[in-house]
């Protein structure tokens, strides 16, 4: 199709990608131009990065508390994730590899419960840890980050369990494995990409989740990253430049996340949410 | 990509009567064995917080009842606050509602014509264009929505200084974040910079699916590309279509932080919320969590007509059974 367009069609073509491409990376440029300028005072004025220097981080980072904020939300990342993951697992393959009854009642509850609105869950679960005194845990927020998690989970690693021939897993018996055997030799290595793409949305959703953190974080030693940067608005001014520089920080593993598990993502996502 | 979701039951390589009982029992067990934690994790953390946030709904709790820990049931005073007057109805629901249409369909249409792009465009600018929407894609909403609160910042925003340098705008400038209709134009513009990528990358894997035959076939007919597009490449796609557009009309029914985390929208102008910011501000920021919990449920609500009408549309794909 590329070799007969015409020259109109080229220009057209030519038109839409840098339209697009303008739309979708100028907020990304604007952020990054801000937070490396020290003009950041002014949207014009930050625009072009004339006055370089790297303050705006180091003010983020030790002023701003993004030290500690970082640090919260990776712990949190990461345990949310490890267990998200694991008990996903478990889950998908029981769907994935068993016949019992309730099954399709079960997968039913698992699409619906992917809806339910965090305003709705914040509530109850607001009052709930209050009861426990567990505002202000880190713990706490894991717990409700691996339910919130867990149904896509579930739903997409499902589609990677099922695509793993049952021959093989045969052929392991026949080997004279056992269930676990199994399913630690022949399962798991060939589930590894869902496991990939899986953990990268989990990660994303932890890293970044701010409905939750809100509510029940409020001292300033436990906050994640996701309320860390309302701190940069002031009474009368704002902050931009270090508002900008903790943005860039906190969205540059998101897309380390996004560019190591870009193949696994497209194939999980169509899987997952297509399939 | 229209594949069954799972495969049926294979057949027992051995006859089950023939196994001993108790293997037999232990194997029925297995994926109960293998569902109870993450089971359990639901039931306690998602579907019981459901059950308790209905109960609320009927219940006076306000800081009061937080401190002495007893609600006092009052039927369906908290829905007849919430559905009487003008504020739901005028206010509330047209901003969840017109938002999420405007939103849903420019997203839809956004991501089905990048898709539509990259199929014609080389492999080096398809890698760019899908490395700057994954990067979109990528950028937390909460940091995106703060980068477009800059960009539109009613007093040292590009948009404000440029718009005066061109004398466009009068020197005391222009509040967009106080007017609801600019104030949502702004939040259509960060959920579709944040949403149109997911799409466009879904579409244009299940346009690789559409046989090439059909279009030369159509094109030797005579189809132009719009008749192409309608008359092949929408009826194929048909359950794409229907996943992509009734997932994004889920997200941006619940959209939060992007609403709460522009100015007004976390509480001081109750012209902006939706029916998502309105229940959390009743009850997280004043204390009115009966009342929240009842806005709360009518969202729920809202968003399981539209997931049954999800599940329905996987189920007559015959890939749910």
């Amino acid at each position: 199709m590329t070799r007969r367009s015409s020259p109109a069609a080229r220009i057209g073509k030519a038109v839409a990608v840098t339209a697009l491409l303008a739309f979708t990376l100028f907020p990304i440029y604007f952020m990054l131009s801000t937070a490396f300028n020290a003009r950041a005072a002014s949207g014009t004025d930050a625009l072009l990065p004339t006055h370089w220097t790297f303050e705006h981080f180091t003010t983020a980072l030790t002023d701003g508390h993004f030290t500690t904020y970082m640090t919260n939300s990776a712990i949190v990342t990461v345990v949310t994730v490890l267990v998200s993951c694991g008990l996903a697992l478990l889950g998908a393959v029981a769907m994935a590899r068993f016949q019992f009854s309730l099954r399709t009642t079960v997968l039913v509850m698992i699409l619906v419960v992917q809806m339910l609105p965090a305003e709705a869950l914040v509530i109850p679960l607001f009052l709930q840890m209050k009861d426990l005194r567990m505002l202000n845990s880190l713990g706490g927020l894991v717990l409700v980050y691996v339910a919130f998690s867990l149904p896509f989970a579930i739903w997409n690693l499902r589609g990677f369990v099922a695509a793993v021939p049952r021959e093989l897993e045969e052929a392991a018996y026949l080997d004279g494995c056992g269930w676990w055997q199994m399913f630690r030799r022949v399962l798991l290595p060939l589930v590894w990409p869902g496991l990939v793409a899986t953990s990268a949305f989990t990660f994303v959703m932890a890293w970044e989740e701010f409905t939750f953190a809100r509510t029940f974080l409020n001292n300033e030693e436990r906050m994640t990253v996701g309320i860390g940067l309302q701190h940069f608005f002031g009474q009368n001014v704002n902050d931009w430049g270090g508002l900008m520089a903790a943005s860039t920080m906190v969205t540059i593993p998101v897309v380390i996340v996004f560019v190591l598990a870009q193949r696994r993502l497209g194939s999980g996502l169509v899987s997952g949410a297509v399939k | 990509m229209a594949t069954s979701l799972d495969e049926p039951a294979a057949p027992a390589r051995v006859d089950p009567a023939a196994r001993p009982r108790r293997v037999r029992r232990s194997r029925a067990a297995r994926p109960w064995l293998l569902l109870a934690g993450p089971l359990l994790v639901i039931a306690g953390l998602l579907l019981y917080p459901i059950v308790r946030v209905t109960v609320l709904s009927f219940q006076r709790y306000g800081l009061k009842e937080v401190i002495s820990g007893k609600p006092e049931f009052i039927g369906l005073d908290n829905y007849r606050e919430a559905l009487s007057g003008d504020y739901l109805w005028k206010t509330v629901l047209p901003n969840t509602v017109v938002f999420a249409a405007v939103a849903v369909a420019g997203t839809v249409v956004l991501g089905t014509l990048v898709a539509l792009l990259l199929q014609h465009l080389g492999p080096r600018l398809r890698a760019l264009v899908i490395g700057s929407a994954l990067v979109a894609w990528a950028l937390p909403a909460v940091t995106g929505t703060y980068v477009w609160v800059w960009i539109f910042d009613p007093d040292s925003g590009i948009v404000r200084r440029t718009l005066i340098a061109l004398g466009m705008l009068d020197p005391e400038g222009f509040n967009w974040f106080t007017d609801r209709l600019s104030f949502y134009a702004i939040a259509v513009l960060n959920v579709i910079h944040h949403g149109y990528p997911f799409i466009a990358i879904t579409i244009f894997a299940g346009l690789s699916t559409v046989p090439e035959e059909l279009h030369e076939a159509a094109k030797l007919d005579g189809a132009n590309a719009w008749r192409r597009f309608w008359s092949i490449t929408v009826p194929l796609m048909r359950p794409v279509f229907a996943v992509v557009t009734i997932l994004s009309t889920i997200w941006d029914f619940k959209v939060f932080a992007q609403i709460y985390l522009m100015p007004g929208g976390d509480g001081s102008n109750p012209d902006v919320f939706n029916l998502g910011v309105w229940s959390y501000v009743s009850s997280i920021n004043q204390n009115k969590y009966g009342l929240g919990s009842a806005i709360a449920v009518l969202l729920t609500l809202v968003l399981l007509v539209i997931t049954m009408i999800y599940v329905r549309a996987l189920f007559r794909e015959d890939e749910l059974q």
